[in-house]
């Protein structure tokens, strides 16, 4: 790999973090705001749930920030909602949406950092007080921050009041007080916890001692509830207690221990109320009152949810539960319980990976085709995901069948919903197959088709009726009988070279550029048309995609020897439009084709190309020409349906799905390798299915949901925190924890649990010790030794012990599908890493890297024996070694390189980072580049200089690319989520997948320095033409970022706003062009090409 | 239990009305749209781009102090009536609620 980075989103976060409710796009409209960390996604509640906001192209809203805070208020004189949103790196902005133009306006925003000031530890609070006289804003200890309004809404110079308590756990504004009041709840040095209210004294710029007070609350107090007036006051939320306080009232009820995560309010008035605690409970409290005068709580269970992070209620009894530990759902609240007595009813599932702890890159069905396996969620709703990219084809069945050229699906008659007959055609013959009536497939014949020859082409047709096309004659037979009905001769002297029909339309072109045009009529075929053209004809289309699904108004026509494609008028065969597609490749493949109401012209080239055009379909015109490569081999286009949706199949060396989302063309893989024909074969026994012909091999398979990445879930019910696959043996093993949770306590339980690889099913269970924590996971063999182990290491974790002072080296060996324990090796402190290393185990225990050997027993038993070590870390978390090479990644030391001395059987250090990196990850990306990931979410590369001139210099990794990647990585893999073709450029490029704790995966892709230059300037142009929302700043968003310094990004490239070039406007793709000197078609190409890398 | 669980609240009675639920073992796919703003209303008017006044809160409470002492040997009439309005309020609290 190299220094020149290219760093992208392949899943984008889906941990929840915030979501509220209100009129933020109409007065009339309620929508649910969500924010997943740095992305807002913006719904709209309709009568069928919750849906995208539909016509206006917008809903996932990417910001250049992590969300600290998101609000909605209503701001005097307004209709609507605005949004306010801060960040983490001290920006805030308030959000408008413009329903006219459909686009978020930025009403203000403005950076809230101080120069001095401690962050506080338990996360920023932003609150707007419900009168909109002021947003309020604890970002550092003791510091309370004011924006004040104005009384025409509009934002005044901020300015900080002192706050005394340094302790703060929440704070709020209070409702219906005459001045702003803000109700504190803090901890003391002597760690009882209080709430305390001040009144805001805008003019003074101070607090005042506020109406009230309540000391000594619960010790776990942690969450603060304003209650709207009539009633008032705060509710606060413990551990054991909620307490209701008011200036007149004090109101307390018991509860069973739980740590509420999430309040949501119900009524306006503020008398309900749904909570959701740490092991995902959900229960409603209720304020009692008569009327305006608070007479008591009650709280009562209503049922089992994800563990929430955010509880919006939306409207008629439906609630949105935001997870970060799990799916987030929509569940309805009924007014009988369910037959386990819960109330709580889930009627959708949004997939959630976060958090991502550890990950492990497979090809599991063997295709070359990665897979990533993730340890995601957290405790109950702790899982594996499987996540894969690209389209799979389930095989229902397949035959042996050598040299197909061409197939085609048939009814046997018009009104038929299924298919029956599968027509496949070789060099010099045609075979019919169809089902029979045990749903096998097997061979039949159609009288009326000619079965001596190649077929170019068949076609169910009007009346009952099929079309055959062969190289001599048009055939046109009768779906019931069978029987020829009626035959047009090809021309004598001319053979037909290409041929399509439609349903009642046939286009032809013969030898010599002849292209013919028939029509066909109940039992017989008539020649309308002959056009002569210049030169020969390769490929053509006329699909009918207009209002008459059975008659094409044009022609697609792809040329050799000048190389274009051109659209004909039916019946007249007029040239209405021609195209030169450059270059030297013939085109092999045309295809006119709709998506989402939009009419394309797609055009295939021999080597793999492909270019779409928009189609006008009243004028014939081509628009919006843009280029793609698919493979590397010709491509044949066909359409096919799978939900009631049409997409396209490019047939090649690299099969592709090519579907549209969001009015934008598409390409996913197909996980095939190569694929030479595929007809959609929907027949009553395989509906929906494809036939695909490939590799000597006709298969009938059904397609998966048309979507990039697939996941599948494998919930554990328990929290899964290390993987590692073992190729040899089928089988994953992962380090879990179970959490159970009893009336009267809470225990964990740890193992190490054995999987198998294709049913994920439990197969076997190691339980570990008391405190007995699995740290890291191997699986590896040894120098003399053909087994393979998996190897775990351990530590104690003892409730009064600082750092773990004892824990174990496991060795198991998988036999009969158990774990068998083989050997174990007591070690002074926590295992954090593993590695093969040698022949030998390298692991990493504390402050020091220790390497073991295997050594043979007199017994023939085996042990781990010490050979030798390296000090001087302060905890060495994350090793990746190369050769002899070893590098560490450090608590907060950042990276070290070591290296092994084989004579001496010693390691030592060979150069180190001298910056206080806190490592999250680390990898190798080759001999000299080792990659970072630090705990304030940047990226980092440094190189071993081992050409320098003094041992100083060369004692010192050097820093060479620097990123904020504003996500919190807790792995890196070398490994592909796209299957790679050694022979396409993409193929070329390395790559590292990386997981993290919102739940991304992405990539980081290393570039040729000329193709990193020719996008540095692409991007540095895209900067300028995709602004940031709420005026943020995408270059202070990736500049690296810690609590020492901020420098600009270096070596890194942003994938995503790179690739969201192809969601521009073709206007504004023109800008860039221009200003690059680039034409938009080449643009396409090369960004497209790095989408293909996930 | 019942009366606790029963009216919820409606915007509209129509929201998820028709709404057909989905498995729930099959995760629901919404397909958003990413939203890339090419206009020039990300930036906020002029005077709305907000940052902290420079002022350090010590300094600014030293002169709001020593502008108090200055404020009575002028006008002192005109500012006595809306003082007196202001701190009503305050003094309407009753001691007891204090806590």
């Amino acid at each position: 790999m190299s220094v020149w980075n290219y760093a992208v989103t392949a899943h984008k976060p889906t941990n929840v973090t915030h979501s509220c409710v209100g009129n933020f796009t109409s007065p009339q409209e309620l929508n649910l705001i969500i924010a997943k960390c740095t992305r807002i996604e913006i719904h709209l509640l309709t009568p069928q749930g919750l849906q995208v906001l539909t016509l206006q192209p917008m809903l996932d809203v990417p910001l250049y920030g992590r969300i600290a805070t998101l609000e909605l208020f209503r701001p005097h004189g307004e209709v609507q909602d605005f949004l306010f949103i801060s960040t983490e790196r001290y920006k805030f902005c308030v959000l408008q949406w413009d329903a006219e133009a459909s686009e978020l306006i930025t009403r203000a925003m403005g950076d809230v950092s101080d120069r001095i000031g401690r962050p506080t530890d338990n996360g920023q609070i932003g609150i707007i007080d419900p009168d909109c006289r002021l947003i309020g804003l604890h970002l550092y200890d003791g510091l309370f921050k004011v924006i004040p309004f104005d009384n025409k809404g509009q934002l005044k110079e901020a300015f900080n009041v002192r706050l005394e308590e340094l302790q703060v756990l929440d704070i709020k504004f209070l409702y219906g007080c005459s001045k702003p009041t803000i109700v504190v709840l803090y901890q003391d040095n002597k760690d009882a916890r209080h709430v305390k209210t001040y009144e805001v004294a805008l003019k003074d710029k101070d607090f005042v001692e506020g109406p009230w007070s309540q000391n000594n609350l619960d010790n776990g107090a942690g969450l603060l509830i304003p209650v709207p007036m009539p009633l008032g006051g705060v509710i606060i939320i413990g551990e054991e207690t909620i307490v209701y306080c008011s200036a007149s009232a004090f109101k307390a009820i018991p509860t069973r221990p739980s740590i509420t995560r999430a309040y949501g309010r119900v009524d306006a008035d503020g008398s309900r109320y749904l909570l959701s605690d740490h092991a995902g409970f959900l229960h409603l409290l209720v304020i009692t009152h008569e009327r305006e005068r608070v007479t008591g709580l009650k709280i009562e269970l209503l049922g089992e949810t994800s563990i929430a992070s955010t509880l919006s209620y939306l409207d008629n009894a439906f609630v949105y539960v935001g997870s970060s530990y799990g799916d987030s759902q929509l569940v309805k609240l009924n007014l009988q319980p369910d037959s386990k007595g819960s109330y709580v009813e889930a009627l959708e599932r949004y997939v959630n990976l976060g958090p991502i702890v550890d990950f492990c890159v497979v090809d599991l069905e063997r295709q070359g085709q990665g897979q990533v396996v993730t340890c995601s969620g957290a405790y109950k709703d702790g899982s594996l995901r499987i996540v894969r990219n690209g389209i799979g084809i389930n095989e229902q069945a397949s035959v042996e069948l050598q040299g197909i050229k061409g197939m085609w699906s048939l009814r046997s008659s018009t009104d038929d919903p299924y298919d029956t007959f599968l027509v496949v055609s070789f060099i010099s013959e045609t075979r019919i197959l169809a089902m029979n009536p045990d749903d096998e497939l097997e061979e039949t014949e159609i009288e009326g088709f000619y079965s001596q020859a190649q077929t170019l082409f068949c076609h169910d047709a009007v009346h009952n009726q099929l079309v055959q096309v062969t190289e001599n004659s048009v055939r046109l037979v009768s779906s019931t009988s069978r029987q020829l009905l009626h035959e047009w001769p090809a021309p004598s002297g001319f053979s037909v070279n290409v041929a399509t029909a439609n349903a009642t339309q046939v286009l032809l072109a013969t030898g010599g550029g002849h292209l013919v045009y028939l029509e066909i009529g109940d039992g017989i075929l008539t020649q309308v048309k002959h056009a002569q053209l210049e030169y020969e004809i390769s490929c053509l289309d006329i699909n009918a995609i207009g209002e008459n699904r059975n008659h094409s108004q044009l022609a697609a026509v792809g040329m050799w020897t000048d190389i274009s494609v051109r659209i004909f008028s039916l019946p007249g065969l007029d040239l209405v439009t021609k195209e030169n597609l450059g270059g030297e490749i013939i085109p092999r493949s045309v295809l006119l084709c709709s998506f989402e109401g939009v009419s394309y012209l797609l055009c295939a080239l021999g080597d793999g190309h492909l270019f779409n055009f928009l189609l006008n379909m009243n004028t014939g015109g081509l628009m919006d020409r843009k280029k793609v490569s698919l493979g590397t081999q010709p491509i044949t286009l066909r359409t096919f349906s799978s939900k009631s949706t049409t997409h396209v199949f490019a047939a090649s060396d690299r099969p592709t799905v090519i579907y549209s989302s969001n009015k934008k063309l598409l390409y996913s893989n197909v996980n095939l390798k190569e694929v030479s024909h595929m007809c959609p074969f929907n027949s009553a026994a395989f509906p929906d299915s494809l036939a695909i012909a490939k590799e000597g091999e006709l298969t009938i398979g059904t397609i998966d949901d048309i979507q990039k990445l697939h996941i599948r879930s494998i919930p554990l019910g328990e929290h899964a925190r290390r993987i590692c696959h073992q190729e040899q043996t089928r089988t994953f093993a992962i380090c879990s924890v179970k959490y159970s949770h009893t009336s009267s306590e809470e225990s964990e339980m740890h193992f190490v649990r054995l999987l198998d690889d294709q049913t994920f099913e439990f197969i076997s269970m190691y339980a570990l010790d008391t405190y007995e924590y699995g740290c890291s996971i191997l699986s590896c063999s040894f120098a003399d030794d053909c087994n393979v182990y998996y190897c775990v290491g351990t530590a104690y974790v003892i409730p009064d012990e600082n750092e773990p002072s004892k824990g174990r080296i496991l060795v198991f060996v998988v036999e009969d599908g158990k774990l068998q324990l083989i050997a174990e090796k007591e070690i002074k402190g926590a295992v954090y890493s593993l590695n093969s290393f040698n022949g030998k185990l390298l692991a990493a225990i504390n402050q020091k890297i220790q390497l073991y050997k295997w050594m043979l027993r007199d017994d023939g038993s085996r042990e781990l024996q010490f050979e030798s070590g390296h000090h001087g870390h302060i905890l060495a978390l994350f090793v990746q070694t190369r050769g002899d090479f070893i590098v560490v990644g450090d608590l907060m030391k950042s990276i070290s390189l070591l290296i092994y001395k084989h004579e001496e059987g010693a390691i030592e250090e060979r150069a180190r980072d001298y910056n206080a990196n806190w490592m999250s990850a680390v990898e190798i990306l080759d001999d000299d580049i080792y990659l970072g990931a630090e705990n304030n979410f940047n990226l980092f590369t440094v190189r071993k200089n081992s050409e320098g001139t003094t041992d100083e210099e060369r004692g010192r990794l050097e820093v060479v690319g620097e990123f904020h990647l504003g996500e919190f990585v807790n792995r890196f893999q070398h490994g592909s989520l796209v299957m790679r073709l050694p022979d396409s450029d993409v193929g070329q490029i390395p790559t590292v997948i990386f997981g993290t704790v919102n739940g991304v995966i992405g990539v980081i892709a290393s570039l040729p320095h000329d193709q990193y230059v020719f996008l540095e300037k692409l991007q540095s142009n895209l900067v300028k033409v995709i602004k940031g929302v709420g005026g943020l700043s995408h270059e202070q968003w990736r500049s690296f970022n810690n609590e020492k310094r901020t420098a600009d990004a270096k070596s890194f490239l942003d994938g995503d706003l790179i690739e969201s070039f192809l969601d521009l406007s073709r206007g504004r793709m023109e800008e860039i062009s221009k200003s690059i000197g680039v034409s938009v078609e080449e643009l396409c190409k090369r960004v497209e090409e790095l989408t293909r890398l996930h | 239990m019942g009366s606790m669980l029963g009216d919820w609240p409606s915007f509209d009675p129509h929201n998820f009305s028709q709404l057909r639920p989905s498995d729930p073992s099959n995760p629901s796919k919404l397909m958003p749209a990413t939203y890339h703003p090419t206009h020039n209303r990300t930036v906020p008017p002029p005077n709305q781009v907000i940052s902290t006044e420079a002022k350090n809160i010590l300094l600014r409470q030293l002169y709001q102090r020593a502008e108090e002492k200055l404020r009575p040997k002028r006008a002192a009439s005109e500012n006595l009536t809306p003082e007196h309005k202001v701190k009503q309020p305050r003094g309407s609290f009753p001691e007891e609620t204090s806590n």
